[in-house]
C-alpha cells in the first residue's frame, strides 16, 4: 500500500471524522460542524479525496420531503487505511483545524445511520 | 430561507455553468446541504462559500481563463486608447473605436455560437481564435496611437464627416473579421482543420511579406539599379506568391472534397480557403504597417529610413507636436489619412480577392478532373 503523506491540517480533521465510523455515509453539513471547516474550505478537500479514490460520494437514495436530496461521503477501503495511518501519525502534534488554539474538540456525537 | 438567501442560492445555482462538466455535482451538493443550514447567516456564508469553490474550479478549467484573459486585455486596451490631450479631436473618434471593437469582440461569440456552437477544442482553433483576437486589439492600439499624434491640432481630421464615416465603415469590416474568426474556429466551422491551418500560415507568410516590400504602405525606393532590379524582382515575386496562395488553396481544398463531398461543396471549400488566406494577410499587414506608422514620430532612424526610401513621401512644412518638436512634418498626416483609408481598403479588397481566387481554384480542379 502505498503511504498518502502531505494532507493538510484541515483534511486530516475531515479524515478523522470520516474515520470514526468508517461504514456510516456522512453529510456535508455533519462534517462542517465536526472539523469547523467552511463549504469554501470542506468540499474542495471533499473533492480532491474523491479525486484520489480515498472517499466515495453519493446521492441520498429517496428525497426528503420539501427538501433536496444531500451528497453522502464514507471513506474507501484504500482511503481508511491511508486514513488511519495519516491520522495516527499526525495526532500526537495536530493541533485541532479550523478552530482557535485552545478549543477543545466537540465530544463527537452518535449519528443514526444514513439510508 | 430569506429572500438575500434565497438570491445567493440562485447565483449558485447559475454558477455551477461555469464549472467543468465534472465537478458540477460537488456545487450542486453545496447548494443542497444549504437546506439543512440554519437560515440566516450561517446559511449565507455556506452558500457564498459554494459560490467562492465553483469560481475558484472554474478559473482553475478553461472556462473562466479565457474569459478573464480578455477582460484583462480589453481593459488595458481601453485604458491605453481612451486618453488624449485637451482639444485632440481624435481622443472622440478612439474612444468611440475601442468602446465598439470590445463590445463586438464580447458580443459577436454569443451571436456566432448560436449557428456554428463553442469553440473547437483542438489547440488549433484557439491558438488561430486567440491570435485573431490579439491581431485586433493590437490594430485597435496601433490605429489609436497613429490617430493620436497625426489628427492633432491644427488638423482636427478627427472632427470631420469623413473621418467618422470611414470609422463606421471600419468597424463594420473589423465585425466582419471577427465573425469570421469565430466562425473557421468553431465547432461546427465551415473549413476543416486543414484548411484553416495552411490558410492562416499561408495568409501570415503572406502578410509579413507585404509588409517586408512596403513597411508604409508605399512601395521602396532604392538607390543604384542593383538593389532597385532585385527590389522590383521581388515584388514581382511576391505578387505571384499573392496570386498563387489563394488559388493553390482552392485547388487542394476542390481535391480533398473530391474524396468525400458532393461536387457543389467544392467550390464552396475553395472559397473559404481562400476568404481564410486573404484575410490572415490583410490583418498580418495591417497590422504592422500601422505600427510601423505608430512608430514614425518616436523614432528618428525609422523617419530618416522612411524619407530615403519611400517613394511617395511628401514632407511638408508646420508645427508637428511636442513628440517631434517644432518645425518638421513629413507627410505624417496626409500619408496617415492614406495610410487609414488605405489599410481599410486593404481589410475590405483582400478577404475578397482571396474568396475570388480560392473558388477559381477549385473550380479549376473541377473542370480538369472531370
Amino acid at each position: 500500500m502505498r503511504r498518502r503523506s502531505g494532507f493538510s491540517p484541515q483534511t486530516l480533521a475531515v479524515l478523522a471524522v470520516l474515520c470514526e465510523q468508517p461504514s456510516e455515509w456522512r453529510h456535508g453539513y455533519e462534517l462542517a460542524k465536526r472539523t469547523g471547516l467552511k463549504s469554501g474550505t470542506l468540499y474542495p478537500i471533499l473533492m480532491r479525496l474523491a479525486d484520489r479514490g480515498l472517499m466515495e460520494a453519493r446521492w441520498q437514495s429517496e428525497q426528503p420531503a420539501g427538501r433536496p436530496r444531500r451528497h453522502l461521503y464514507r471513506l474507501t477501503p484504500d482511503g481508511l487505511a491511508c486514513a488511519s495511518a495519516a491520522v495516527t501519525a499526525a495526532a500526537s502534534v495536530a493541533k485541532p483545524a479550523g478552530r482557535a488554539p485552545g478549543r477543545a474538540q466537540p465530544h463527537p456525537r452518535r449519528l443514526p445511520a444514513q439510508a | 430561507m430569506n429572500r438575500v438567501n434565497r438570491a445567493m442560492a440562485a447565483l449558485l445555482r447559475r454558477s455551477m455553468q461555469v464549472m467543468p462538466a465534472e465537478r458540477r455535482e460537488w456545487a450542486e451538493a453545496v447548494w443542497s446541504e444549504a437546506a439543512e443550514v440554519p437560515s440566516g447567516w450561517r446559511q449565507l456564508r455556506w452558500l457564498a462559500g459554494g459560490l467562492r469553490m465553483t469560481v475558484r474550479e472554474a478559473a482553475l478549467a478553461r472556462r473562466l481563463r479565457y474569459p478573464l484573459a480578455f477582460a484583462a486585455v480589453a481593459a488595458g486596451t481601453v485604458w491605453s486608447a481612451w486618453s488624449g490631450p485637451p482639444g485632440n479631436a481624435a481622443a472622440a473618434i478612439n474612444r468611440v473605436e475601442v468602446t465598439a471593437m470590445v463590445v463586438i469582440l464580447a458580443t459577436l461569440p454569443w451571436i456566432v455560437g448560436r449557428t456554428r456552437g463553442a469553440v473547437s477544442g483542438s489547440w488549433l482553433a484557439r491558438l488561430v481564435r486567440t491570435g485573431g483576437y490579439a491581431a485586433i486589439f493590437a490594430l485597435v492600439l496601433v490605429r489609436t496611437a497613429v490617430r493620436r499624434v497625426a489628427d492633432a491640432p491644427p488638423n482636427n481630421l478627427g472632427g470631420a464627416t469623413s473621418a467618422w464615416i470611414g470609422e463606421v465603415a471600419y468597424l463594420a469590416v473589423m465585425a466582419g473579421y471577427v465573425a469570421l474568426i469565430l466562425a473557421v474556429t468553431a465547432r461546427r466551422s465551415p473549413a476543416d482543420r486543414g484548411t484553416v491551418a495552411t490558410g492562416v500560415a499561408a495568409g501570415t507568410a503572406l502578410g509579413v511579406m507585404a509588409y517586408a516590400l512596403g513597411p508604409l504602405g508605399f512601395p521602396l525606393r532604392f538607390a543604384g539599379a542593383g538593389p532597385a532590379g532585385l527590389y522590383d524582382a521581388a515584388m514581382v515575386l511576391g505578387f505571384y506568391l499573392a496570386v498563387s496562395a489563394p488559388l493553390a488553396a482552392g485547388l487542394a481544398a476542390a481535391r480533398r472534397d473530391s474524396r468525400s463531398e458532393p461536387a457543389g461543396s467544392g467550390v464552396r471549400s475553395g472559397l473559404t480557403a481562400g476568404l481564410i488566406i486573404g484575410a490572415t494577410a490583410a490583418l498580418v499587414v495591417a497590422v504592422l504597417s500601422t505600427a510601423t506608422i505608430a512608430l514614425l514620430p518616436y523614432d528618428a532612424w525609422l523617419r530618416q529610413w522612411a524619407s530615403s526610401h519611400i517613394g511617395h513621401w511628401t514632407p511638408a512644412a508646420g508645427q508637428w507636436g511636442p513628440v517631434l518638436g517644432p518645425g518638421t512634418r513629413q507627410g505624417y498626416v496626409a500619408g496617415n489619412s492614406a495610410f487609414a483609408a488605405g489599410y481599410l481598403i486593404v481589410l475590405l479588397l483582400a478577404p475578397l480577392l482571396g474568396c475570388a481566387l480560392g473558388a477559381w481554384g477549385s473550380r479549376s480542379w473541377r473542370l480538369l478532373t472531370r
